[in-house]
């Protein structure tokens, strides 16, 4: 997310020198009328003519300060999007100027920007697209003023502002439905009868029923008053946890990286179907944000998800999640690499207390080794070990699934985006 | 990757046809100015040698800056080397090495007054190519220089001519000769003294 909305004018100094192209010209200047006194040979003072003509149009007047504004164009920053900056260039009308963004490693840029001279207030528009979630400067902006005679060259470096992009969520289009789902006015049918627009069946007609809602069909065919019942529709609670408490892999598609897309995939798809989303963020210490929904909520979330510190701490009670960050009958989405035992824990511990949990695993690397016999040996036991973890989720009735971080998320629960998820107790 | 420009009002020219220009007025211009090396005085092959590994390390100059900064592990010994040569190419001014060499070059053969008028048109056209490949501008940039660029070639045809009269005897041609400068210096007067007077610094003094 950008750090501010409307930038102050900023007053920066100008640095003025010769320009490369003067210099060769007054080289060339400069040699030849030395070479046509030496050699008396008047040919050599005509050849530095031109040169000296053009140098001629030298002007010493310059303000040695710029006013500018630089403005990020929009208000969030996504890892992998185009983004805009706005640069707002005051004075100096008489020069033409070519603005260029020397990046930080994560940011790309695109090529440099001709603004013409002429104008008092002039405005160009920089691309950039940050490569990676996280907070960091997006580089510095170079300023390069230059006279209609390409003599003169004013440079400005100035440093572009410091963002937070959220990380690229990952595609889902589809979404896992509880069959229980909360007595809350949402867009999912439910299984109970009620006031929503999907056909559940025909009945009876009982004193008390709306006539509108009489099934003439089924009242011809029977003889007797028979109506149409709807679905209810409501919403569900979805709880989000995601795992930071590890980082494995290559610096790009890392787990953590994995766990915040595939996290933000989820938050953006179920706060767009209206449903009510929670974030439990699991690393050195919990942070959660309980169920909401809207746009203001998906920021909360995004910016709780970019704020929690990572790494591995050994805080005690990570293995029992806060009743208040998970309100009864909630479907529990799980991105982990499944790599600290508390998270494991944790997890037995929410299925005992009878919450539908799925687990997405992010883990697309392993601890490489040297092929060594002792090494194949401790890296099968590592793989023994994983199996093991998976395995003991699954026989207590929380699916394991493996995502790796390029296919939509579609593909991974598509087994239980099909139908209705029985929530058992 | 590179992203696209969204809104570059100059027009840009692709580096490989600068280069290719460039290439072609270097080498012109060491030919021009080397050639016939026989009647070269003492020093023409050490000019002439400096002259072609200045233009040839000023056009790597222009190939490395439009390739721009390739980013490395930096911890190879092949990467160190090829670091250093870059910084080398880059640190040097090739272009005005190849500038003075060139004209050292053609004062080492004897008065050839049009042979250097010539040479200086060359030269100058391979500044302004130099210019246009490094800032990746098109010719377009060049239009408020166009009328001092041409009086100062009318200055340079001016000087051939100054060159010249010494060898012309006195009689017609003489005359010929001096009606034409007068008029070439007014031609390069004419051309020269609005723009020098339309400079915007001066504008804004006044």
């Amino acid at each position: 997310m950008a750090d501010s909305g409307e930038e102050p004018l900023q007053r920066l100094k100008v640095h003025w020198s010769l320009s490369a192209h003067a210099r060769r010209l007054l080289v060339l200047a400069v040699a030849g009328v030395a070479l046509a006194v030496l050699t008396r040979r008047a040919e050599f003072a005509g050849l530095a003519a031109p040169a000296l003509l053009l140098l001629a149009t030298w002007q010493a007047d310059r303000r040695p300060e710029v006013a500018m504004r630089i403005h990020l164009g929009t208000a969030t920053l996504v890892e992998g999007v185009s983004a805009a900056i706005d640069v707002e260039i005051h004075g100096h009308e008489a020069f033409d100027a070519r603005l260029l963004i020397e990046p930080t490693g994560t940011v790309l840029a695109g090529d440099a920007v001709d603004v013409r001279a002429g104008r008092p207030v002039r405005t160009a528009v920089l691309r950039v697209v940050p490569t990676r979630w996280g907070r960091y400067s997006l580089g510095v902006l170079v300023i390069t003023f230059t006279d209609r005679y390409r003599l003169t060259e004013g440079t400005v470096v100035t440093q572009l502002p410091f963002v937070s992009p959220y990380p690229q969520a990952a595609s889902l289009q589809s979404s896992v439905v509880l069959s229980r789902l909360p007595s809350r006015l949402g867009e999912h049918p439910a299984r109970v009868a009620g006031d929503g627009v999907e056909f559940a069946g025909v009945r009876e007609f009982v004193p008390g029923d709306r006539q509108r809602r009489i099934n003439w069909p089924a009242t011809t065919r029977h003889g007797s008053l028979h109506l149409s019942t709807f679905s209810a529709e409501r919403t569900q609670n979805v709880v989000v946890i995601a795992d930071e408490t590890s980082d494995v892999g290559e610096p790009g598609a890392s787990s953590l990286d994995l766990v915040l897309r595939g996290a933000s995939g989820v938050i953006t798809r179920y706060l767009a179907a209206r449903d009510r989303v929670g974030l439990i963020i699991f690393a050195g210490r919990l942070s959660w944000i309980g169920p909401g929904q809207g746009q203001r909520h998906w920021y909360r979330l995004l910016d709780l998800m970019m704020s929690a510190p990572g790494g591995w701490d050994r805080a005690p009670g990570l293995s029992r999640l806060p009743r208040a960050a998970l309100p009864p009958g909630s479907l529990i989405l799980v991105f982990s690499p499944l790599l600290d035992p508390r998270l494991v824990e944790a997890l037995r511990d929410l299925r005992e207390r009878g919450f539908s949990v799925i687990v997405i695993d992010v883990l697309n690397t392993e601890p490489g080794h040297d092929g060594s016999r002792l090494s194949r040996l401790t890296a099968r036991m590592w793989h023994l070990e994983q199996q093991a973890v998976r395995f003991s989720l699954t026989q207590i009735g929380v699916p394991v699934v493996h995502w790796d971080g390029v296919s939509s998320l579609d593909t991974p629960l598509a087994p239980y985006t099909r139908r209705v998820l029985v929530a058992h107790r | 990757m590179t992203l696209p420009a969204s809104n570059s009002p100059a027009r840009r020219t692709r580096p490989g046809y600068g280069i290719a220009a460039t290439s072609a007025l270097a080498a012109g211009v060491i030919l021009w100015s080397a050639f016939p090396l026989s009647t070269g005085r003492a020093g023409t092959r050490l000019a002439l040698a400096v002259a072609i590994a200045a233009g040839v390390m000023s056009l790597a100059q222009l190939a490395a800056a439009a390739i721009g900064n390739r980013e490395s592990d930096g911890f190879a010994a092949l990467d160190q080397v090829a670091r250093w040569l870059t910084g080398l190419v880059k640190a040097l001014p090739w272009a005005e090495l190849l500038i003075v060499a060139v004209l050292v070059l053609e004062a080492l053969h004897a008065s050839r007054p049009w042979h250097t008028a010539m040479l200086g048109v060359a030269l100058t056209g391979y500044l302004l190519a130099v210019h246009l490949t490094e800032t990746r501008s098109g010719a377009g940039v060049l239009r408020a220089q166009l009328p001092l660029l041409c009086a100062g070639l009318a200055l340079t045809a001016l000087s051939v001519g100054a060159a010249a009269l010494p060898h012309f005897m006195a009689g017609p041609a003489d005359a010929t000769i001096r009606i034409v400068a007068l008029i070439v210096a007014v031609v390069a007067v004419s051309l020269a003294v609005p723009v020098w007077l339309s400079r915007p610094g001066r504008a804004r003094g006044r």
